[in-house]
C-alpha cells in the first residue's frame, strides 16, 4: 500500500511540482494517473520508491514511512518502469540487462538466471535474449526495461507512458500483462496519456493539474467529468463525446458515459429494444 | 553541480549584457590572465575585489554567491591537500592563495558566460572568420550542457530505481558505479547527434554556402572603451610582475 499524506514538492524551491497531494493506493488496485503536461505526474510516481523526497508531508509505503529506507530498498518492493528506455540500458545483452537489476536487488545468480528466462518468455522476448540492446527498436527496447522491472516482481508496478511507440498488437499484450500482474496480487500504477487505455484497463483514475489531484474515483466518473477533462488538457473519451451529442437529442440519456457497452445500450434503448 | 550556474547565460539586461561580446572576450583574458600572473594572497584579492563589483555591474550577484557556495566543497579540497602535500615553506598560505586563484579565475570566465547570449557568440566568432559550421558547433555544444545535465540526472534516478547505489562503497565500486551512468549518457548524445543533423537537414542546413545574416553586432563606443582600458590593465600588471616586481606588501604570507 502507498500513502501520500498532504505531499509538497518543489524542485527549484520556486516553482511548485506537488502541492498538498494526498492519495493512497491500496494492494492489488489498478490505477491511472493522467493529466495536463507538466502537471506533476511523473513528479509523484518518483515519490513512490524516494528518487524524490517530499519537503512536507510523509510518504509510507508498506506501512513504513519512506524517509527511513534507501532508494534501492524500496526498489525491491516498487518497480518503475521509465518513459525513456535509454535512460537505463547499458549492457551488451538483453539477458544482463534483466539480470544486473536482479543481482543489484541481492538475487543469486541462479536465481537472477531463472527470473529472466520466465519474464524474456513472459514478455515474448526470448529471439531477443543474446541480441544488444541498443540494436533493437525502440517498442522492443521499451519492452526489454519492462522485463528488467518485471523479473524483480515488485509488489507495485509503476509504468511512465508505457504505451508510447507501442502498435495497437503491443498495447493489447500490455494491456493483458498489466491486467495478469493485478490478478496476481501487484498493484499496478500508470501515468498515461492514453485516454482509451485507461478507459479498457483501469478502474480507477487520479487526474492531476498543475501538482494538485483535481479528480479521483472511478475511471468512467472521473473521465466523463468535463471540468477535470478541461483541467487536464485531455480530449473526452470519444464514447463521452457520443453519449454528450446523444444527450442533446434524447435527454433522458446519460452525457456521462465512457464505455462502449453503455453506448450501445442507449442507443437499442432509444431505438425501442430491450 | 550548484558550482556550474555561474557559467550559464541570464536573461537580464545590464550594462555588461549590452557589450559586444568580442570585447568583453578581451576583458575576460585580461582578467584571467591578471589571476593567473600573481600567486600571493595580496594581489589575488585585489584581483577578486575588482572582479566582484563587475559581477554586481552585470546584475549576477546573487548567481555568483550560490556558485560560490557550491564551490566549497572543492576549495576546502585544495586547501587540504595542498596543504598536506605541498612542499613549499608555508604550505597553508600557499593553498589559500591557489584556491583564490580558483575563484577569481572562474569569477573572470563566469562573466564572459553569464552575459554573452549563445547566438550572439556564434555571432561573434563568425564575425571573427571562423567558419559558420564550427560557429554553429559551438554554441550548439555550449546549447545542450544544461540539457546533457538533465539527462544524467534521469540516468542516475532510472539507474538508482534499479538498485544502483551510486554513493556506497570503496572508491573501486563507486568508480564502478559510473560505468551505468556514463554508458547510457553516451548513447542519448549520440542518438540525439544524429538525430538533431537529421532535422537540421532536412531544414536545409548547408544548402548554401553565401549565408547572410539577421543580427551583426557592431563595435559601439563602449566596447572600444572597454578594449583600451583592458589592454592598459594588462600592460601595467604585466609590467609590474616582471619588470617594477611587486613591492614588499603584497609578497605577505600567512605564516604556516
Amino acid at each position: 500500500m502507498i500513502q501520500l499524506e498532504d505531499v509538497s514538492f518543489s524542485y527549484d524551491g520556486v516553482y511548485s511540482a506537488l502541492v498538498g497531494v494526498s492519495l493512497q493506493i491500496d494492494d492489488g488496485e489498478s490505477v491511472a494517473i493522467m493529466g495536463n503536461n507538466g502537471a506533476g505526474k511523473t513528479t509523484l510516481v518518483k515519490h513512490f520508491n524516494g528518487l524524490l523526497r517530499p519537503d512536507h508531508g510523509r510518504v509510507i509505503v508498506n506501512g513504513v514511512d519512506a524517509r527511513r529506507r534507501s532508494v534501492a530498498e524500496l526498489s525491491k518492493e516498487i518497480g518503475l518502469v521509465w518513459q525513456n528506455p535509454d535512460h537505463q540500458l547499458f549492457l551488451d545483452t538483453v539477458r544482463k540487462e534483466i539480470v544486473f537489476g536482479l543481482r543489484n536487488l541481492g538475487y543469486s545468480a541462479e536465481e537472477a538466471d531463472a527470473r529472466c528466462d520466465m519474464v524474456l518468455k513472459d514478455l515474448h522476448l526470448e529471439e531477443l535474449a543474446e541480441r544488444s540492446p541498443f540494436a533493437l527498436s525502440g517498442g522492443e527496447r521499451k519492452r526489454v526495461c519492462l522485463a528488467s522491472v518485471l523479473a524483480t516482481e515488485p509488489k507495485v508496478l509503476a509504468l511512465d507512458e508505457p504505451t508510447i511507440g507501442q502498435d495497437a498488437g503491443q498495447k493489447l499484450r500490455l494491456a493483458r500483462l498489466l491486467q495478469d500482474m493485478n490478478r496476481k496480487g501487484c498493484t499496478v500504477v500508470v501515468v498515461t496519456h492514453d485516454i482509451e487505455f485507461v478507459i479498457e484497463n483501469f478502474p480507477r483514475t487520479v487526474a492531476m493539474s498543475r501538482g494538485r489531484i483535481v479528480a479521483d474515483g472511478k475511471t468512467s466518473s472521473v473521465l466523463s467529468d468535463s471540468n477535470a477533462i478541461a483541467l487536464c488538457s485531455l480530449s473526452p473519451p470519444q464514447m463521452t463525446v457520443a453519449a454528450q451529442s446523444m444527450n442533446r437529442l434524447f435527454p433522458e440519456v446519460s452525457p456521462r458515459m465512457t464505455a462502449l457497452s453503455e453506448v450501445e445500450e442507449a442507443i437499442v434503448r432509444i431505438l425501442g429494444g430491450r | 553541480m550548484s558550482f556550474l550556474e555561474v557559467f550559464q547565460y541570464s536573461r537580464i539586461d545590464s550594462p555588461l549584457h549590452r557589450l559586444d561580446p568580442r570585447s568583453k572576450l578581451v576583458m575576460v583574458i585580461v582578467c584571467s590572465a591578471a589571476s593567473l600572473l600573481f600567486l600571493n594572497i595580496v594581489p589575488l584579492l585585489i584581483v577578486l575585489s575588482c572582479l566582484v563589483p563587475l559581477i554586481a555591474l552585470s546584475h549576477s550577484l546573487g548567481r555568483w554567491f550560490k556558485s560560490m557556495r557550491g564551490l566549497i566543497f572543492l576549495v576546502a579540497f585544495i586547501v587540504i591537500f595542498n596543504t598536506l602535500l605541498s612542499s613549499v615553506q608555508y604550505p597553508f598560505s600557499y593553498s589559500i592563495a591557489l584556491a583564490l586563484r580558483l575563484i577569481a579565475l572562474m569569477t573572470s570566465f563566469s562573466l564572459f558566460f553569464l552575459t554573452v547570449q549563445p547566438d550572439h557568440l556564434s555571432q561573434a566568432l563568425i564575425q571573427m572568420r571562423v567558419k559558420f559550421e564550427f560557429a554553429f558547433a559551438m554554441s550548439m555544444a555550449m546549447r545542450y550542457v544544461p540539457t546533457l545535465g538533465q539527462e544524467a540526472y534521469a540516468i542516475m534516478d532510472a539507474q538508482k530505481a534499479r538498485g544502483v547505489e551510486l554513493d556506497k562503497g570503496n572508491a573501486l565500486k563507486r568508480i564502478r558505479n559510473t560505468v551505468p551512468i556514463i554508458v547510457p549518457l553516451i548513447i542519448v548524445s549520440i542518438r540525439r547527434a544524429l538525430l538533431i543533423a537529421e532535422s537540421m537537414e532536412s531544414r536545409g542546413f548547408g544548402s548554401t554556402h553565401k549565408r547572410t545574416y539577421m543580427d551583426r553586432l557592431y563595435f559601439r563606443r563602449s566596447d572600444w572603451l572597454v578594449v583600451a582600458v583592458s589592454l592598459v590593465v594588462l600592460v601595467f600588471l604585466v609590467y609590474v610582475r616582471f619588470i617594477l616586481g611587486l613591492p614588499e606588501w603584497m609578497l605577505w604570507q600567512l605564516p604556516f
